[in-house]
């Protein structure tokens, strides 16, 4: 089942499309960060990540609470900018794009760059179906087939099954797991290129939990993954790229393991990594 | 040690209990709170039952005078063997001036919540929102002579302006200048009156939308405008009504402003433009203890007339306060 995207705003006609050279949307893209920085209330806590986020696989950004590893994915989507007070240095780059460069647009990379967060946030007051539509409506698009769009959305976020003969219940009505399945949903209905999933299952239970990391799998040859979680077996299971954020005392967070997963889990060169897989602290 | 677990037997062989009664035992601290937010909730109801029936009773003998004449007629001629008085005019008047003044305060009050709440850089913000809750405290008093000083001079030639050119629609159509002292111009400061207090409520209300929908609008790539839509303005709803209602509240009973403004004639009129008017409140705060015995029970007969009128809206604001969440009725 495909769906195809129709532009109904001339908008797009006025102002360049920003990342050229990528063929269409629903192509997974590969994220390129480079030295970044970035600070709240001019405190320094994230200090010069270099990582790359290859294109459809999925990352696991891990590593104790407080080392920046949300800040780092909101820079990501130029979310870290909403925060007041906050700031941001280096690059990142969505295939070969810098997402910071002069002309790039805030509303315009966060079509492209999706994000899920810790905590289910459906628009309570709008239908299932609303609620996966939301993305494309907020970008004026209309898609050919609203009804193929939504099964299709759903299913790949794991609730079709559940929701299939009340998608005009309210999303607030669903329970914690099914809300951030519609979360996922609706992040996959624009057809982003990335997508941020910060700690997406730290508040549900253990059957949410695995559909979300069978989704995860899933989409993955669509779209590019970069997941935060606090769960090592979680990161093993899903992930194929590693990375192990640190912030030791008074300092700013840093990277200091970046690899396969494998390796990473297996047999990682920095002591620290070792502790911390190992479950040693943190 | 075996543990023998029997099924249940089926559904049909079996009787649903009753549901339980369940008895709240509160403790004594707890008792006492309650009596105490009991006493005080009532006692605020009871205030307005008894105000409400002083009103009517201390107006009846007006109301025997005049019969249903007095919801007919306009004036204020209590004295002498044949008095006419009735409350028509200023009721017409009153409710004329709190439409201008809503149609005119409540969409800046709210544009300005919004400026304060979603677009004022940070730095600014908190000594704009100091201002305008100061600006609330301005006696009303000031509000009148401000506008009669300052307002009205520069208004005339607006209003000249409508006057000429949506002379189509019945309001703003004049038969006889002048253009001053007019039910517009005292609409229009009672309007710029209630600004702060309602813009001040907005801004708490627009303020406690929740950050997670907000951040889930944005992240789905939605502009600011886009994520107010559907997460900031259903959300605030509620409020935004509750606060609109208060300004109408206060459009409805000011009176000194007012006062100061409408010259007070009694012609029951539509054209808002031109001199001429009344309000209930106006007409009570200018003839107080001029009309005699009468006089006094046709003031207070008024004064429940305007007592009603605020109950009925207030009434009807709270049927509208409902689904105040993220999304409702948004078609974007
Ligand atoms: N909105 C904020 N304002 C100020 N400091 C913040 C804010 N969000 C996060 N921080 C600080 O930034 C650091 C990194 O936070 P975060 O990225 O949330 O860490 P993680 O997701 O790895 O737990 C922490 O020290 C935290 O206190
Ligand atoms: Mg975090």
């Amino acid at each position: 089942m495909t769906t195809t995207l129709s532009s109904t705003s001339p908008a797009d006609a006025d102002h360049p499309t920003p990342f050229t050279g990528t063929p269409e949307l629903g192509q997974p893209g590969q994220v390129d960060a480079h030295d970044v920085c970035a600070w709240f209330g001019g405190r320094l806590v994230l200090e010069t990540v270099d990582l790359v986020m290859e294109k459809s696989k999925v990352t696991a950004l891990i590593g104790p609470s407080g080392c920046g590893k949300s800040t780092f994915l909101r820079i990501i989507n130029r979310m870290h900018e909403v925060v007041p007070g906050a700031q941001l240095a280096g690059s990142v780059k969505l295939d070969g794009v810098d997402i910071y460069g002069p002309g790039q647009r805030a509303m315009e990379t966060r079509r492209h760059i999706g994000m899920v967060f810790q905590k289910p946030n459906p628009f309570p007051a709008m239908t299932i179906a609303e609620n996966v539509l939301a993305g494309l409506k907020f970008s004026r698009v209309s898609p050919a087939d609203k009804d193929d769009l939504i099964e299709e959305s759903l299913t790949k976020g794991g609730l079709w099954n559940e929701v299939k003969d009340r998608l005009g219940e309210l999303g607030g009505a669903l329970s914690g797991g099914q809300q951030q399945r519609l979360c996922i949903a609706r992040s996959l209905a624009v057809k982003p290129r990335v997508l941020l999933m910060d700690e997406p299952c730290s508040a549900l239970d253990p059957t949410s939990t695995l559909r979300i990391e069978q989704t995860i799998k899933e989409i993955a040859s669509e779209v590019t993954v970069v997941i935060v979680t606090h769960n090592m077996q979680q990161a093993q299971r899903v992930s194929d790229y590693c990375a192990f954020f640190l912030a030791e005392e008074n300092q700013p967070g840093r990277v200091i393991e970046a690899g396969k997963t494998g390796t990473i889990f297996g047999s990682p060169t920095d002591q620290r990594t070792f502790d911390y897989v190992n479950g040693q602290f943190g | 040690m075996t543990i023998d677990l029997k099924p249940s037997p089926a559904r049909a062989d079996r009787d649903v209990p009753a549901p339980l009664t369940l008895t709240r035992d509160y403790s004594t601290p707890d008792r006492i709170y309650r009596a105490g937010v009991r006493i005080s909730g009532g006692g605020v109801f009871l205030l307005l039952v008894v105000i409400g029936i002083f009103l009517a009773w201390s107006g009846y003998p007006a109301f025997q005078q005049a019969g249903w004449k007095f919801f007919t007629r306009s004036g204020f001629q209590t004295l002498g063997a044949h008095p006419t008085f009735g409350v028509l005019a200023s009721i017409v008047g009153t409710v004329e001036v709190a439409f201008v003044a809503m149609i005119v305060g409540a969409p800046v009050a709210i544009a300005t919540a919004l400026f304060l709440s979603e677009y004022a850089p940070l730095k600014t913000r908190r000594s704009l929102i100091a201002m305008i809750d100061l600006a609330a405290a301005i006696p009303s008093i000031i509000f009148g002579l401000w506008a009669v000083f300052e307002l009205q001079p520069n208004v005339v030639g607006f209003s000249t302006w409508l006057s000429h050119h949506l002379a189509f629609i019945p309001f703003f159509k004049v038969v006889s200048p002048p253009l001053n002292a007019s039910i517009f111009i005292a609409g229009l400061v009672v309007g710029i009156m209630i600004v702060p207090i309602v813009a001040s409520i907005c801004r708490e209300v627009f303020s406690l939308a929740p950050a997670g929908e907000r951040e889930a609008a944005l992240a789905l790539g939605a502009s600011r405008w886009q994520m107010i839509r559907t997460v900031v303005l259903p959300f605030g709803r509620g409020g935004m009504v509750g606060a609109v209602m208060l300004g109408l509240g206060r459009a409805l009973e000011e009176t000194i402003a007012v006062s100061i403004i409408l010259g007070g004639s009694f012609t029951v009129t539509a054209h808002i433009l031109q001199k001429g008017g009344s309000t209930i409140s106006q007409l009570i705060a200018v003839n107080f203890g001029s009309g005699g015995t009468l006089g006094l029970h046709d003031l207070l007969l008024c004064g429940f007339v305007l007592f009603l009128l605020t109950l009925v809206i207030n009434l009807a604001a709270s049927a509208i306060v409902n689904r105040s969440r993220s999304g409702a009725g948004v078609d974007l």
